[in-house]
């Protein structure tokens, strides 16, 4: 990649070249080039009029290039010229890219093999962590060892997991990590981090907290994740320094870290008042996710919140989790919200089936013009049972309003 | 005068040659990023998570019933965990809707069409009766072309990305965790539609719906279009959206925000380029609604397409490129120079109109013209040879260029002869260039005269350029699939 920018820099310098010596007067005007420059030009003058065109213009026979057509066929044989060897030079680049791909996809897959074997066997305490030390010998295979380790990391707990973290601390591989940690370049520093989170190494934390509110979001959240694993207690505890953005990616992986690793769940009730709203949509998720049922009463906070995005997840939490207590702040709030949060309260208040909104229900779909409201209010008319099923069935009859095809809808299983 | 016009055509080669390069060094900077940044990504916790959104994938059919049944089947099975595929069966002549019902045991249900965007009535709605296809709903509805079809689905999609797909491509298993992550990502500026590579499948191996194994096509035709692919999405898509002046995501397959493509009133049926025009109305309603929206590409490889294999349906498909690419940017000449649209107007918009529409014309004016000195004898022999040269081996290395991306990208031609051939076919290829102008100017020529219909391709079909011309039996293997509508397919930015 490095050899394309290069190859990229010199196209574009030659390109200018070209571009200023198409336009160029300064040679008549003898006002920007030293003389010898103009001595140089008026011979290569000479010598292309004679091999070229004569002293007639580039475009007709008989008229003039503004009288620099020598400079522009210069400039034109020199972009030729390196073209032409910028192509070499590609073709050259791509095949021996080629080769080493495959060379060094060979390679690793060797070494991957031979190095879990040995790791294997390490642990089963059939090889010494001597035996290593022959192979971690260069940068190249220092990496894959690394890389196998945490692969077989992976799978590990306990003692046998401590063996494997002992090994990658006596052949110094964690100072591999540590150098890579403290990288200027962020991919480096990713991948010092991924390294030190794997072999549960914590001398690095410093420089991860140093990176948590970083403008690069892959950096951010490869720190957030190796703190999390990390941490003894309060793994969540970066939640509340967190100033940017808290994205859905970060969210899920993040998740699923938790899942994967067992970590408990901490109360993220406390971060609903979060001033980071991404942070307090993430605490509404892992309250949802957790079932976290004792933060009912700020759930019911939340509903209030400045920001249209927190109170919809709110809404729709307070659905999945069936907060009965939320049914009549959602009853309220429904005339003064936007559209979406409008259609999620009704649909929420269909997952919590209360006979007391049955009136609500049938005023939105009398009153309402929009059909997704309609067929959400309908929904959640049938929901509640016998009663809701009477209704509809009422409604069906209804000479006052048509509401067949939107009860056939929601009545057929089929579609949902 | 004559001097005149030869300045403004040459200098308009060295702006356009610029950019080229320019737009080369933006995209090797994005591609840097991209790899590096996703060399890290674990795409599988999004596969398991419940987090995940949602994902509505719309698939237009018309007249395909000899491979409707694999494509719904790799639908049905991508790599995904959370979505559904609604398939509109736009007025087909054939037996598609019959086969598509037959094999997935589909049955009438009490739909209640909700018309949010306008389009052809719905015949209707149909779910399978067994629980294993329950992702599949089927619409049934009067033919109104793709746009149309693919306007009934947002209608009825019931999560906020959807994903417009062309029924006959074949998807990459791993597309839509690919589409979907920077929607995930979303900041700041909210995410309105993501693209990403459309690759060519002629000369592949095809088994079930799946790409079994790759191969550089046989036939010059499409090797020259994968050329031209690889150019314009590794070095002209890439580019753009790292300069936030993306105005096209593909037909063939990109995602977005269903509300603002509702709000922005979903695909126009009025032209015959709906892909770019779609684009251009969300970025415009978002920036006049002063959001603050981004429309993301990935270099990733999405799906695969059939490209035309003769100069025939090369033609028309072409020719309607360029009328789609007249219309939209008719419709929002508002854009140009218009500083509130920010680098959509100041940048993107410009590049579009002067080096995608006005340059093959100047490009053609030219050839006319060196045709004409030639004739009346005259052309200046060795100085038309020395720009011949410069305009040919700038043209031939910005193709290596692309040919070395793909190599440190994707690497999709294993096989080192795929390299050679590839560098073949950039030296042919600025031979080919005048027939491309002629094909501008036929668009040209059709917007004039006010054409509106579609055109018919013929195509050869997916197995039919395997290598010593052979046609090996595939379940997927079909011979002409005439009268697909060529608009389906995807277009690429730019070509030299």
């Amino acid at each position: 990649m490095r050899l394309a920018v290069l190859i990229i820099g010199l196209m574009l310098s030659l390109m200018l070249t070209l571009m200023s010596s198409g336009m160029d007067s300064s040679v008549k005007r003898g006002d920007a080039y030293t003389v010898s420059m103009q001595d140089s030009t008026q011979t290569a003058q000479a010598d292309s009029k004679q091999l070229l065109i004569g002293n007639k213009s580039p475009w007709l026979r008989n008229i003039t290039y503004n009288g620099h057509s020598i400079t522009l066929v210069n400039a034109l044989i020199i972009v030729i010229l390196s073209c032409f060897t910028t192509m070499v030079i590609l073709l050259i680049a791509i095949l021996l890219n080629r080769r080493r791909l495959e060379r060094e996809t060979r390679l690793t897959e060797f070494l991957m093999e031979k190095y879990q074997g040995l790791i294997v066997d390490y642990l089963f305490g059939n090889t010494q962590p001597e035996d290593f030390k022959a192979i971690a010998s260069d940068d190249f295979r220092r990496q894959i060892l690394i890389n196998q380790m945490i692969d077989v990391s992976v799978n590990l707990k306990g003692d046998t997991e401590k063996k494997l973290v002992t090994l990658y601390k006596h052949l110094n591989l964690d100072r591999d990590s540590m150098k890579r940690a403290h990288s200027k370049k962020w991919h480096k520093k990713i991948k010092g981090f991924r390294e030190l989170a794997f072999m549960n190494i914590r001398s690095a934390n410093k420089e991860m907290y140093k990176v948590l509110n970083s403008s690069n979001e892959i950096l951010r959240m490869e720190a957030q994740i190796a703190l999390v694993r990390l941490s003894e207690e309060n793994h969540f505890d970066f939640l509340s320094h967190l100033k940017r953005p808290f994205s859905l990616w970060e969210q899920i992986t993040l998740h699923e870290l938790m899942i994967q690793h067992e970590i408990k769940p901490p109360e993220f009730k406390k971060w609903l008042t979060s001033a980071n709203d991404t942070v307090a949509m993430f605490a509404l998720r892992m309250i949802r996710e957790f079932r976290q049922m004792d933060a009912e009463p700020d759930i019911v906070n939340t509903l209030s919140h400045p920001s249209v995005r927190v109170r919809l997840l709110a809404v729709q939490v307070a659905g999945d989790l069936r907060m009965k207590s939320t049914l009549g702040t959602l009853k309220h709030m429904y005339k003064t919200q936007d559209y979406l949060t409008c259609l999620e309260i009704i649909r929420s208040i269909g997952k919590m089936p209360d006979l007391s909104m049955m009136g609500f229900l049938q005023l939105v779909l009398d009153k309402e013009d929009d059909v997704q409201l309609q067929i959400e209010a309908t929904k959640a008319i049938e929901n509640m049972g016998e009663e809701g099923v009477k209704s509809l069935v009422k409604l069906m009859k209804s000479e006052y309003k048509n509401y067949n095809i939107i009860i056939r809808h929601v009545l057929d299983r089929r579609i949902y | 005068m004559i001097d005149v016009f030869a300045n403004i055509v040459f200098f308009l080669t060295i702006t356009i040659f610029s950019s080229y390069l320019l737009l080369g060094v933006f995209s090797a900077m994005a591609l840097r990023k991209y790899l590096r940044k996703n060399s890290y990504i674990n795409y599988n916790s999004l596969v398991l998570s419940p987090l995940s959104p949602k994902i509505s994938i719309i698939a237009p059919a018309y007249n395909e019933s000899r491979t409707i049944i694999d494509n719904v089947r790799t639908l049905l099975s991508l790599y995904y965990n959370n979505f559904e595929v609604i398939l509109v069966n736009d007025g087909s002549k054939d037996d598609t809707f019959q086969k598509v019902a037959e094999s997935y045991e589909l049955e009438k249900v009490n739909y209640f069409f909700d018309y949010r965007i306008p389009c052809e009535r719905i015949k209707g709605v149909y779910k399978s009766k067994n629980p294993s296809f329950n992702r599949l709903t089927v619409i049934d509805k009067n033919n109104g072309g793709k746009a149309d079809s693919l306007n009934a689905g947002i209608n009825i999609a019931r999560s906020s990305l959807i994903v417009s797909i062309d029924a006959d491509s074949i998807i990459e298993p791993d597309s839509i965790l690919k589409l979907v992550k920077p929607f995930l990502e979303e900041k700041e500026q909210k995410v309105i539609g993501t693209g990403g590579v459309i690759r060519i499948v002629n000369s592949c191996d095809i088994e079930k719906g799946h790409i079994r194994e790759i191969h550089l096509p046989e036939r010059i035709l499409p090797r020259l279009q994968v050329l031209e692919y690889t150019r314009a999405f590794l070095l002209g898509r890439m580019a753009w959206s790292q300069l936030d002046g993306l105005m096209l995501i593909s037909g063939a397959m990109g995602m977005f925000d269903r509300e603002t493509v509702i709000s922005a009133g979903g695909y126009s049926i009025k032209t015959v380029g709906e892909d770019m025009e779609l684009v251009l109305r969300m970025r415009r309603h978002m920036a006049e609604q002063n959001q603050k929206y981004e429309v993301t590409y990935i270099p990733d490889p999405l799906c695969w397409t059939e490209v035309p294999s003769d100069l025939h349906s090369m033609s028309k498909q072409r020719t309607r490129w360029t009328r789609g690419l007249i219309e939209s940017l008719w419709t929002h000449r508002k854009l140009l120079l218009n500083s509130k649209y920010k680098r959509l107007g100041m940048l993107g918009y410009p590049y579009w109109l002067f080096f995608e529409w006005l340059s093959p014309l100047i490009a053609f004016t030219g050839i006319v013209y060196t045709i004409y000195l030639a004739i009346i004898g005259s052309l200046n022999l060795p100085f038309f040879l020395l720009l011949f040269l410069f305009v040919y081996s700038f043209a031939v290395t910005l193709s290596i260029w692309a040919v070395l991306f793909e190599e440190i990208t994707f690497h999709k031609y294993r096989k080192k002869r795929d390299v050679f051939k590839l560098v073949a076919t950039a030296l042919f290829e600025p031979f080919f260039y005048p027939v491309h102008t002629y094909f501008a100017v036929r668009g040209n020529i059709d917007v004039m005269r006010g054409k509106k219909s579609w055109g018919k391709a013929e195509r050869s079909g997916f197995q039919a350029d395997q290598p010593n011309g052979k046609k090996k039996k595939t379940s997927r293997s079909v011979s002409v699939r005439q009268l697909i509508k060529s608009g389906i397919k995807d277009k690429p930015v730019s070509t030299t």
